[in-house]
């Protein structure tokens, strides 16, 4: 005996099995929810040390640093700290980060291409102190932090 | 179902409804609280009207309630939540629902316009029923797409109204506009299709014009507020030092700098033009759709013929638009990348990365289901033999291609799995999880399914032309040589950095643009007179061909809503991308899985309603209301 559908009930099996085969392709890849950053505190009397944390929190977090800077499409930041001195001659280590942080395309790292935004700028907005902190950080990668809160970027 | 059934089915329906009904009421009526009976008697013989405990209560209430409100400052509401789902996916749904129909509204008066063209040029009046037919289909769905852009718009008043405002601040003068040609839209869609076989040829191609002109300028005003969302300004080079710098059209606090720049924002364009191609792919492939229910139900031969061939020219619509859908995507993503490189990061290597897989299932879903449909249509032309031996290795390649694109860079693996394959990827697989792998397999995809047009374009038919086999050999060539170099670039992109590889993109999609177009050229003379060796049988499709155009409308209208939720995902935590940040609860991106379920709702709501389109539709065939004359109610009453 040949069993067969009437049409309708062919369309509604269509629309529900194709609609609930691609909600399911959904629930089996990785799920992530991206949250807003959580705000980060600077107060006057943090130490370089402690800069540093707060300097990696932001570089985590809502610098997103890490999607890029992981030698593929940006430099990675591996020895950057011991590196940053000798990139450009006549350039300290602070002021090579602060030009990279608030200027990314006056210098490009040989093998890499322009594209990083100003850091200072919409979306990322870091203020001064938080560049302050992001640069003690990059500085303990492989070299020793020594940006505190009143050191003048030149910015 | 018969009529009886149906009838029999309300009968019942109407029966428990008024049960349910009088036992509701009954249940509201004894719980009501009443007065005591002889309390009225009472106060009265007491000379009283003091106020029972009760009403002293409620009256109490009342006068808090009163003065709570009086004490309250007037204060602007940021946020309004709705119960349950929440106000983001209520506007979400909502947006998306009303876009689905938008974009059906605006693609399918451009191929009826064409269609009624063709009609008009070669003098063929099937041409222009076909168009009519498609126009049929208007009526209905742009009260659809009004309906829902009202709801879209009181949703976002309601429930976002400080951010609703700000948008209202900045494009206030696009707003009378953008009334002014929704009002012409209605005008030249009403007269197109009510006029139509009421004006001559020429005034109504006038009105199909006009009214395409019209809804693409509506939407280019819509897309300005929507891109200007995702990027508020435009990347220009000001300091003349050779790179481009952002310039935006609002201040760091948000006040308008130049409409011009809010307007023509630097995702204006290429939202613009892919929104018209994957419009225009989306309406034909709804308009299949239509064509394969209305076949699905026709009773006769000729009606099936009809409905075979509307399906087969919406398909055609469709796949056509959809083969250089990926090239205008991929215009999009890269204007997304230039203008930050924070979204576009963000977009394919980051939160996003995995939506693509998901993404590459649909499309070679689509092109599955399009070719099969294709390879189906060749069973209803006489003399098709010749070719079905190619359709295998068509088949193949399409496999192989769709298994390459959906294959994931990092693998969803267990903890055990990880560590055999010594990290998250695939120690062989993971190669084809790269950008190189995945623009060469979309592109030979593209390729294939050209090759399945030009190979039912010819089937049933034999060229009579003088070069013939030169010609045919030329196309060959041109064929052979574009995959040659699709594939060179795909390998090659392996062995040099990643600036290079995402460059290596442009040749390869020029080198099959443009074998697309050689082979097309050489194809029209080749086949202009061809002596038609065999029949074509419209209406002689197996019913699996209609369910496959209505699962490519299914996949494009399941892949609109996901690609929606990216382009809308970007963002992330801002309504205006740097601008103006979301500070509501629902500000963060959901995860994919929670999206798709949004996505399938919105997508099982659309096809509901597309239903009763379809109904309604189909209703315009039948015949005119025509009262009784004297005689037939007189004959009536005499029975």
């Amino acid at each position: 005996m040949k069993l067969t559908a009437p049409m309708p009930l062919k369309l509604v099996a269509l629309v529900l099995g194709t609609t609930a085969f691609y909600m399911y392709l959904g629930q089996i890849v990785p799920q992530k929810e991206v949250h807003p950053p959580p705000p980060v505190l600077i107060s006057a009397e943090m130490t370089t040390e402690e800069l540093i944390q707060v300097g990696l929190e932001l570089a985590n977090g809502r610098g997103i640093c890490m999607d890029c800077h992981n030698d593929v499409r940006a430099p990675g930041f591996d020895g950057i700290g011991s590196r940053a001195g000798a990139r450009i001659e006549g350039m300290s280590d602070i002021e090579y980060l602060a030009q990279s942080l608030y200027e990314p395309d006056a210098f490009l790292v040989p093998g890499f291409a322009q594209g990083m935004q100003k850091m200072n700028a919409p979306p990322i907005s870091f203020s001064d102190d938080e560049m302050k902190a992001v640069i003690a950080w990059l500085q303990s990668q492989g070299g020793t932090a020594t940006v505190t809160l009143d050191t003048d970027l030149g910015y | 179902m018969s009529r009886n059934k149906i009838l029999f089915g309300i009968g019942v329906l109407a029966f428990v409804s008024v049960i349910v009904t009088v036992r509701l009421g009954g249940f509201l009526v004894d719980n009501e609280y009443r007065q005591p009976d002889r309390q009225a008697a009472a106060e009265e013989a007491l000379g009283q009207a003091e106020l029972t405990p009760r009403q002293q209560g409620i009256a109490d209430e009342q006068a808090a309630d009163e003065a709570e409100a009086r004490a309250l400052p007037y204060e602007e509401a940021e946020y309004r939540s709705v119960p349950f789902v929440g106000s983001r996916v209520t506007v979400w749904v909502l947006a998306q629902l009303h876009l689905l129909f938008a974009a059906f509204v605006l693609a399918v008066p451009l191929f009826a316009f064409i269609i009624e063209f063709i009609g008009y040029v070669k003098k063929e009046e099937r041409y222009n029923k076909l168009a009519y037919e498609f126009t049929k289909l208007l009526s209905v769905s742009f009260s659809m797409t009004a309906t829902f852009g009202a709801f879209l718009t009181f949703g976002l008043i309601i429930l976002y109204p400080k951010f609703t405002n700000y948008l209202m601040h900045i494009f206030s003068p696009t707003f009378l506009p953008y009334v002014l040609l929704f009002f012409l839209e209605a005008l030249f869609l009403y007269s197109y299709y009510y006029g139509w076989g009421k004006f001559g040829p020429k005034v109504h191609l006038f009105l199909g014009f006009m009214l395409n002109i019209v809804g693409t300028a509506i939407m280019f005003i819509a897309n300005a507020w929507l891109t200007f969302m995702m990027s508020p300004g435009k990347r220009e080079d000001v300091d003349g030092d050779g790179v481009p710098d952002f310039v935006s059209a609002v201040s760091e606090s948000g006040a308008l700098l130049s409409l011009r720049d809010a307007f023509f924002n630097f995702t204006w364009m290429p939202i613009n033009i892919h929104r018209i191609i994957a419009n225009v792919a989306f309406g034909g492939s709804i308009a299949a759709a239509y064509a394969a229910f209305r076949y699905l139900r026709a009773k006769t031969d000729e009606e099936k013929a009809h409905f075979d061939w509307m399906g087969y020219i919406g398909n055609f619509v469709a796949i056509i638009a959809f083969l250089p859908l990926p090239f205008a995507g991929y215009y999009l993503a890269s204007e997304i990348y230039a203008y930050s490189q924070t979204m576009g990061i963000q977009m394919m290597g980051s939160t996003f990365s995995w939506l693509f897989v998901i993404q590459a299932a649909l499309i070679g879903n689509l092109f599955l289901g399009a070719n099969y449909y294709l390879w189906l249509g060749m069973g209803r032309i006489e003399g098709t033999v010749h070719f079905q031996k190619f359709i295998k290795w068509l088949l193949i390649a399409i496999a192989l291609c769709f298994a390459v694109w959906a294959t994931p860079r990092y693998a969803i693996a267990s903890v055990s799995e990880i560590a055999a394959m010594g990290g998250n990827s695939h120690p062989q697989l993971a190669v084809l999880g790269q950008m190189s792998a995945k623009n060469t397999a979309v592109n030979i995809l593209i390729l294939s399914t050209y090759m399945s047009f030009l190979l039912y374009r010819r089937t049933g038919r034999l060229s009579l032309h003088p070069q013939k086999q030169l010609l045919t050999r030329a196309q060959a060539i041109v064929f052979s040589a574009a995959a040659a170099l699709v594939i060179f670039f795909g390998i090659y992109g392996y062995q040099v950095d990643a600036a290079t590889r995402v460059r290596f993109a442009i040749p390869q999609v020029y080198s099959v643009l443009a074998a697309m177009a050689v082979i097309t050229i050489i194809d029209l003379p080749l086949y202009r007179n061809a002596r038609q060796e065999g029949e074509t049988h419209w209406g002689k499709m197996p019913a699996i061909s209609q369910y496959a155009l209505i699962f490519i409308a299914l996949s494009f209208t399941w892949l609109m809503g996901l690609m929606g939720y990216v382009r809308s995902g970007l963002r992330q935590e801002w309504h205006v991308y740097g601008v103006v940040l979301d500070t509501s609860p629902d500000a963060y991106t959901p995860s994919l899985g929670f999206a798709t379920q949004v996505v399938s709702v919105t997508v099982l709501i659309f096809f509901g309603l597309l239903g009763v389109v379809f109904w309604l539709s189909s209703l315009g065939g039948k015949k005119d209301y025509e009262p009784k004359s004297a005689a037939e109610l007189e004959g009536g009453q005499a029975a």
